[in-house]
């Protein structure tokens, strides 16, 4: 009963999180809970005006007008609205603390092909960043090294739990493939000091690259073959990155390729076609550009720049917010991401969907780009995303639309434990706000 | 050695023979010692050739005859002299010998637009430079080794004449040009010395020199060879250019008083470098000055006028970017004449021909790179002379900047495709720089008493480039290039002459296509598409317009006005009415606002967005004197950008690099105006200020560790320190004015300006505002307390991420506070910031506004407001006013923007809807009661942008393959292409203030 307190057991409530883990003020309930009086916003179906959503063992076990919970305890939820919580997908939430202090940075490793590291190794569940995300509706990220060619692999992470390994939804969603540069070099010799090299040399290097990947993924089919070959007593020997690359080339392990030029996206597609792999793209600045090459070739979008300036100097103003809604229409899954790496701000994540749908995407597709198709993308829908029954009870709740800044998160429940919304802003809010007025 | 000239040995010859030498030197005859090759006969006749006089004036058949060097006629009907050799030049055109006017030596050749300027790096090492900022440690530029100036890019004594050692290797490229003289200049620096205007020959260097000390040289050049050290940064070059200037104006008086009376008073110090320029500093020496880029065309000329110079410049290759520059940099000269009644002359502009290249791109999708500035700037490059003769401008050609010489003709002939006269061109290369180098008297034409500098050139002549340069004659010798070509062989057969003339009809008709194709210009002006758009009522443009039921968000103390009406006309707001009072009709426009949201223009009040060159001068902890003002950027696309955001005002900030920074400058954002035209009249000056992690380098590296402060104690010493400082030169100006005449009846010499001091002092008199980037409330307390013994109340606190925990006492103070709304954590100065500090201090009485310091940021001001109404309740009429009538008050400009009452500016944004709601969009931005920006209009806008650049590329591709690249096609590949201007330099870089350890900002 920490959220629905009076102010004063708000502040013991402030005193607990401060002691022990601010993502850990939940406490686990048997009984089950039924929501009513809210609108809710069930994303894959109808929207229910002042409908109910049973709670029930973490997860949501009747969604409807009305629904039959006998025995369950009643939340008042009149005039406020329910919403699946929100996942951020390819964010370096939970790696980094403080951007400019190296010993807070854990998102980034050495070597160009490392696919055994495990990024959620790496985060920090007392991270003050992850409470602050929470407590804006972010119900599950996707922490995703960075570094080399093949990064790693990254999982899904919600944000309620004591270690790391409670708040681990799914481990391995990702193989993170960063597709090599495809821009040439073209800085004048005057300005590059005589360092850029010629337009056909650099031509060559990126080819060399492109085969530099596929020729690793080809070994690791070797690897593959070799292995189950081996017969038992062999003494077959084990390396720990061709072994994390048999998921992968199993299927089990989707990769996700980060680019954002044409060029580079062109590449990955036709190199995921040949190979018939499964691929999620990353990133994706010019995926309005291949919108068409996409859909046809189904392979959803992880967009993330819908705040970045147009990057050539013909675009229009409004093509990075606008290209969600023109993915959209070409028949592109696209979850919508942060669009810079600053953990920090994870919790604005709403309002760059909100963007997009100022920018002609409709309202309920943006929606879905920060719950459905994000858990439908992590390979988690039959859990998240939406409020169905049978799925986790992982909702928001909020005392307006989710995508309008104005709008304030009011209760969260994280599979089906209701979680604090206390922070290190808002405890430093109150601490100040009651400073004694000087003079 | 150079055996072969006797006069380069005169130091073996005894004294006697050496005047006699001289002696017969004047007569014209020179007989040398034994052993040296005699000299030739001194009078030639050149015969049976086209001479050209001068541009415009030519004789088809006529004769030159030279004696000793210089020209004794010339004429249809002249005899050669029984004692001329005679030089048969029939089918051959002599022109007036060619002078190049700016020959810099050595130095890397590249053009000063095309430095790095992003001066900043974090492995370099600190290095201030100007003494009294030296610090115990502090490794400094030492300027010259012995007496000189005490930034080492400053040199105006040094003369390029003294160091003129004449090389064949050098001259005999541009002698293969037509070159027969040319003005050599030192390379290096920004303050660098002076020219001398030398003969291409090899010889006794004494014997060349035809004029020394011709020009001071300036470039806007921030290159260095040592990082890190003042000045790094454009905006601080041009602060370096003025103070020098100043200290040679004050230099001169101070000398000339104690040279009159040297006793009882201190003793001046000897300084070359500001002796050296002082002729420049008075306007008896010519300056002439490389700006780099088009922009800086227009400071360079401003700059001169303000110090009253005497100047030429060397043209960008740009300046097509904005014409309307290039006419008033001639006007402001005009400008000077009359103040220091010199004749009004337009600057004359020294014109590089270097034109880009086109690029082999790998692959088709390579040209996917390619920017549509970069193809413009390929496209206008040609036509660049031809539109500054249509300015009226004088030009003159110089080689300077071709790696490779021989592309100048053909670079040259580009030109004159594209409009310029063979007259021109010709004025260019001889009558323009003669007369630029005040040799008019002696060179440029052909006429009789000028020394005799000739070009010959074979067949069609000089603007040919198929037709070589014979012979050059500089100093009345003969100097031979090429030998004529050997007729063309006869065909054999009928067949293969029918063969041949076939392939040369074809390759003609291909030629002319090609040049077709050349001289056709497909890009359009940067200009084009910019600024306000014409608003029309019936046939005439309207003076105003009413917009009728809209919910007007006032902020004012009307509020929020649902079905209300905006009238505005003249530029100014008439009303802001429930009733429909307002006459509309013509020439007033109505529009239905039904639906629609208005709100004031939303301002920035810390915003790095348009800034040539880089935004911080970090290597001093104060560089008070360095303007943005100098350097606004009223080309980059940013502008439009926010614009469509909503965006009118902007507050351009200085970096955070250093305690004092620099100075701000306030534009509106009127895109298309030139940079003059962006400033807000009238806004109160400022200055930036910082604290903190940037100032003392805490992200730098850690080899930043010695400038001082390099801890927070230190912040407020160092500050103290300037005011005290400042203060006192306060009182010398004060006392210096009440003076009157000294104790021995002089008047005494003038304080010695000191821009720095200046602009601190100014601070202090109440006259400039303080911008302080700061964060942590220990650090805001000590500044508060430091301002507070000067006196100085604060301006603004920018980011003030603590200012919350301190709220009261900055409210006290009377600061504004100007804030991120939800940044944190990025470093660890900011590991307290909290979302609801707005509200926070807006509750505790201090005067909030949310800022961007972000080029992304600033095009979405609006939620940014919002989160204030989220985070701490501030209602929503006064969460808007954190953008609008809050910075308005902040920057000193609420009388004239940031709400919308009458006689208020007519800067509004016409929304969606509810414009605190991430779903809404601007429909129209409007400034000045025009309009800047209109939703409907901004797809199209693009479609043409996207067309152009599409008939750009098939222009480039088909060029490309016929073999004719625009730039001379011969020239190996050196990227020139893909060179950005400096103008957009920054257009796809997020600038802001922080992260100095990544950007340097």
């Amino acid at each position: 009963m920490l959220i629905e307190c009076n102010s004063a057991l708000r502040s013991c409530a402030l005193a607990a999180s401060l002691l022990f883990s601010p993502l850990n003020s939940a406490v686990v309930r048997a009984e089950s809970v039924l929501l009513t009086g809210a609108t809710v916003h069930t994303v894959s179906g109808e929207t229910i005006s002042a409908g109910q959503v049973l709670i029930k063992d973490g997860k949501i076990s009747a969604v409807g007008k009305t629904v039959s919970a006998t025995g369950a305890k009643a939340v008042d939820l009149a005039g406020l609205h329910v919403y699946p919580g929100m996942i951020a997908l390819n964010t370096d939430l939970g790696l980094v603390e403080i951007g400019a202090v190296r010993a807070t940075r854990d998102q980034s490793e050495v070597g160009e092909f490392t696919p055994e590291v495990q990024s959620w190794l790496a985060v920090n569940p007392d991270s003050e960043l992850l409470p602050v995300a929470r407590a804006n509706g972010v119900a599950c990220f996707q922490p995703t090294p960075q570094g080399g060619v093949i990064a790693g692999q990254s999982a899904l992470v919600a944000l309620d739990g004591w270690t790391i390994e409670d708040m681990l939804v799914k481990p391995a969603i990702a193989l993170h493939v960063y597709w090599p540069s495809a821009g040439l070099d073209v800085t004048p010799r005057e300005q590059s000091r005589g360092r850029t090299r010629p337009l056909e040399e650099q031509d060559k290097e990126r080819r060399a690259r492109l085969k530099e990947i596929d020729d690793f993924f080809q070994e690791a089919r070797a690897y593959a073959k070799a292995r189950e070959a081996a017969k038992e007593g062999d003494n077959f020997l084990r390396v720990p990155s061709w072994e994390a690359m048999l998921p992968v080339l199993r299927g089990e392990v989707p990769i996700t390729v980060h680019a954002d030029d044409a060029r580079q996206i062109r590449a990955a597609v036709s190199w995921a076609e040949t190979n018939r792999f499964k691929i999620v793209l990353a990133e994706a600045r010019d995926a309005w550009k291949v919108a068409g090459l996409l859909a046809s070739n189904t392979v959803p979008v992880i967009y993330n720049h819908v705040f970045t300036q147009p990057p050539r100097d013909t675009e229009n103003y409004d093509v990075q917010f606008a290209a969600p809604a023109a993915l959209w229409k070409a028949g592109v899954k696209v979850a919508i991401g942060l669009s810079s790496y600053r953990a920090s701000l994870a919790k604005n994540l709403p309002y760059e969907a909100a963007q997009a749908a100022a920018f002609g995407l409709p309202a309920d597709e943006a929606l879905k780009t920060i719950t459905l198709y994000p858990a439908q993308i992590a390979g988690v829908a039959e859990r998240l995303g939406s409020i169905e029954t049978g799925k986790d009870a992982t909702l928001v709740v909020t005392d307006g639309d989710i995508l309008d800044i104005r709008s304030n998160v009011k209760r969260m429940w994280i599979a089906g434990r209701e979680v604090s919304l206390d922070n290190r802003h808002t405890r430093l809010y109150e601490k100040y706000k009651s400073r004694p007025k000087s003079r | 050695m150079k055996a072969f000239s006797p006069a380069s040995n005169r130091r073996f010859v005894a004294p006697l023979a050496f005047l006699a030498w001289l002696h017969v030197a004047a007569c014209g005859a020179e007989l040398s010692p034994p052993g040296f090759r005699p000299q030739p006969v001194g009078v030639h006749a050149l015969v049976g050739g086209k001479v050209v006089i001068k541009p415009g004036e030519t004789l088809d058949v006529a004769t030159v005859v030279i004696r000793n060097g210089y020209i004794e006629s010339v004429g249809g009907n002249v005899t050669p002299p029984a004692e001329a050799r005679v030089w048969d030049l029939t089918g051959q055109t002599i022109y007036a010998g060619f002078i190049e006017p700016y020959l810099p030596l050595s130095g890397t050749n590249a053009p000063v637009s095309t430095t790095e300027t992003q001066p900043i790096h974090t492995d370099s090492l600190t290095s201030g430079s100007v003494n009294f900022f030296g610090t115990p440690g502090q490794r400094t530029d030492l300027g010259a080794s012995g007496p000189g100036h005490e930034i080492s890019r400053i040199t105006p004594e040094l003369r390029a004449v003294t160091q003129y050692s004449p090389r064949d290797r050098a001259l005999a490229p541009l002698r293969e040009q037509g070159f027969t003289a040319a003005l050599i200049a030192p390379a290096n620096g920004i303050i660098r010395g002076s020219s001398a205007l030398v003969q291409l020959r090899e010889d006794n260097p004494n014997a060349v020199v035809l004029k020394p000390d011709v020009f001071q040289h300036i470039a806007f050049d921030t290159r260095s060879t040592e990082e890190r050290v003042y000045p790094a940064s454009l905006m601080g070059v041009i602060a370096t250019v003025r103070q020098s200037f100043f200290d040679a104006q004050h230099y001169a008086l101070d000398h000339a008083d104690w040279s009159g009376n040297p006793q009882g008073r201190k003793r001046p110090e000897f300084n070359p470098a500001l002796e050296a320029l002082s002729p420049a500093a008075e306007g008896k020496m010519q300056v002439l000055i490389e700006p780099g880029s088009a922009l800086m065309v227009d400071r360079a000329a401003r700059v001169a006028r303000e110090l009253k110079l005497d100047f030429a410049l060397v043209s960008s290759g740009q300046e097509w970017r904005r014409p309307d520059l290039v006419g008033q940099a001639s006007s402001l000269s005009a400008e000077v004449a009359r103040e220091t009644g010199r004749m009004p002359v337009p600057p004359t502009f020294i014109v590089p021909v270097n034109f880009p290249t086109l690029p082999k791109p790998p692959t088709e999708e390579d040209w996917d790179q390619v920017s549509l500035d970069q193809l413009r700037a390929w496209d206008w490059a040609a036509e660049n002379p031809a539109l500054l003769r249509q300015q009226d401008l004088e030009i003159a050609f110089t080689t300077y900047s071709l790696s490779d010489k021989k592309a100048f003709r053909k670079n040259l002939k580009l030109a004159l495709e594209r409009g310029l006269s063979e007259d021109d061109a010709l004025a260019a290369l001889t009558t323009l720089p003669a007369k630029l180098c005040g040799m008019d008297k002696q060179l440029g034409t052909i006429e009789a008493g000028k020394i005799a500098n000739l070009t010959i050139v074979e067949g069609k002549g000089y603007f040919d480039p198929e037709s070589r340069v014979r012979d050059v004659w500089i100093d009345g010798r003969n100097f031979h290039i090429a030998a004529a070509k050997e007729p063309p062989k006869e065909a054999k057969k009928d067949e293969d002459a029918e063969k041949a003339a076939k392939a040369k009809a074809e390759k003609k008709k291909k030629e002319a296509e090609l040049k077709e194709l050349r001289t056709k210009r497909v890009a359009r002006s940067p200009l084009e598409g910019r600024g306000a758009i014409p608003v029309k009522v019936g046939d005439s443009t309207a003076i105003g317009a009413f917009i009728s039921g809209a919910t007007i968000w006032t902020c004012s103390s009307s509020g929020r006005m649902t079905n209300a009406n905006l009238y505005f006309r003249e530029g100014r707001i008439v009303s802001v009415t429930r009733e429909g009072t307002g006459s509309s009709g013509p020439p007033v426009k109505w529009i239905d606002g039904s639906s629609l949201h208005i709100t004031p223009g939303l301002i920035d009040c810390h915003s790095h967005t348009a800034i040539l060159g880089a935004v911080n001068e970090g290597t001093l902890p104060s560089s008070a004197m360095v303007r943005i003002g100098d350097v606004v950027n009223s080309e980059t696309k940013n502008l439009y950008e926010q614009l469509a955001g909503g965006l009118t005002v902007a507050n351009l900030l200085h970096g955070s690099a250093n305690p004092i920074g620099g100075q701000n400058q306030v534009i509106k954002l009127r895109d298309g105006a030139s940079p003059e035209e962006l400033k807000f009249e009238g806004a109160p000056p400022g200055i930036k200020f910082a604290l903190g992690e940037n100032v003392k380098q805490s992200n730098w590296g850690d080899r930043n560790t010695t400038r001082f402060p390099q801890s927070r104690m230190g912040v407020p010493t160092f500050h103290e320190n300037r005011f005290l400082a400042a203060q006192q030169y306060l009182a010398a100006q004060a006392s210096g004015r009440s003076a009157g005449t000294n104790r021995t009846g002089r008047m005494p010499v003038p304080l010695r300006r000191d821009l720095e001091l200046e602009t601190i002092g100014e601070i202090i008199e109440g006259k400039r505002l303080i911008h302080c980037h700061s964060y942590r409330q220990d650090e805001i307390l000590a500044f508060l307390r430091v301002m507070e013994r000067f006196q100085v109340r604060i301006g603004t606190l920018q980011h003030i991420l603590e200012g919350y925990k301190v709220a009261d006492e900055i409210a006290a103070h009377g600061a504004g506070a100007s804030a991120f709304a939800d940044w944190w954590a990025f470093k660890f100065e900011v590991y307290d910031a909290i979302p609801f500090a707005g509200s926070l201090m807006h509750e505790r009485g201090v005067l909030v506004s949310f800022n961007s310091d972000s080029s992304d940021l600033a095009r979405r001001m609006n939620t940014e407001a919002a989160k204030a109404v989220k985070f701490g309740g501030t209602s929503e009429e006064d969460a808007l006013k954190f953008v609008t009538l809050n910075p308005a008050k902040q920057l000193g400009i609420d009388k004239r923007v940031g709400s919308l009452e009458p006689g208020k500016d007519a800067d509004f944004v016409v929304w969606s809807g509810h414009p605190l709601d991430s779903r809404s969009v601007v429909l129209q931005t409007w400034i000045d009661g025009k309009k800047y920006f209109d939703r409907s209009l901004a797809a199209d806008r693009a479609a043409a942008l996207q067309q152009e650049r599409a008939d750009l590329i098939a222009k480039a591709k088909k060029l490309a393959g016929g073999g004719g690249s625009g730039g001379a096609e011969d020239k190996k590949d050196d990227g020139s292409f893909f060179r950005v201007a400096l103008e957009h330099q920054f257009d796809y870089v997020d600038r802001h203030c922080l992260d100095e350890e990544e950007e340097g900002r």
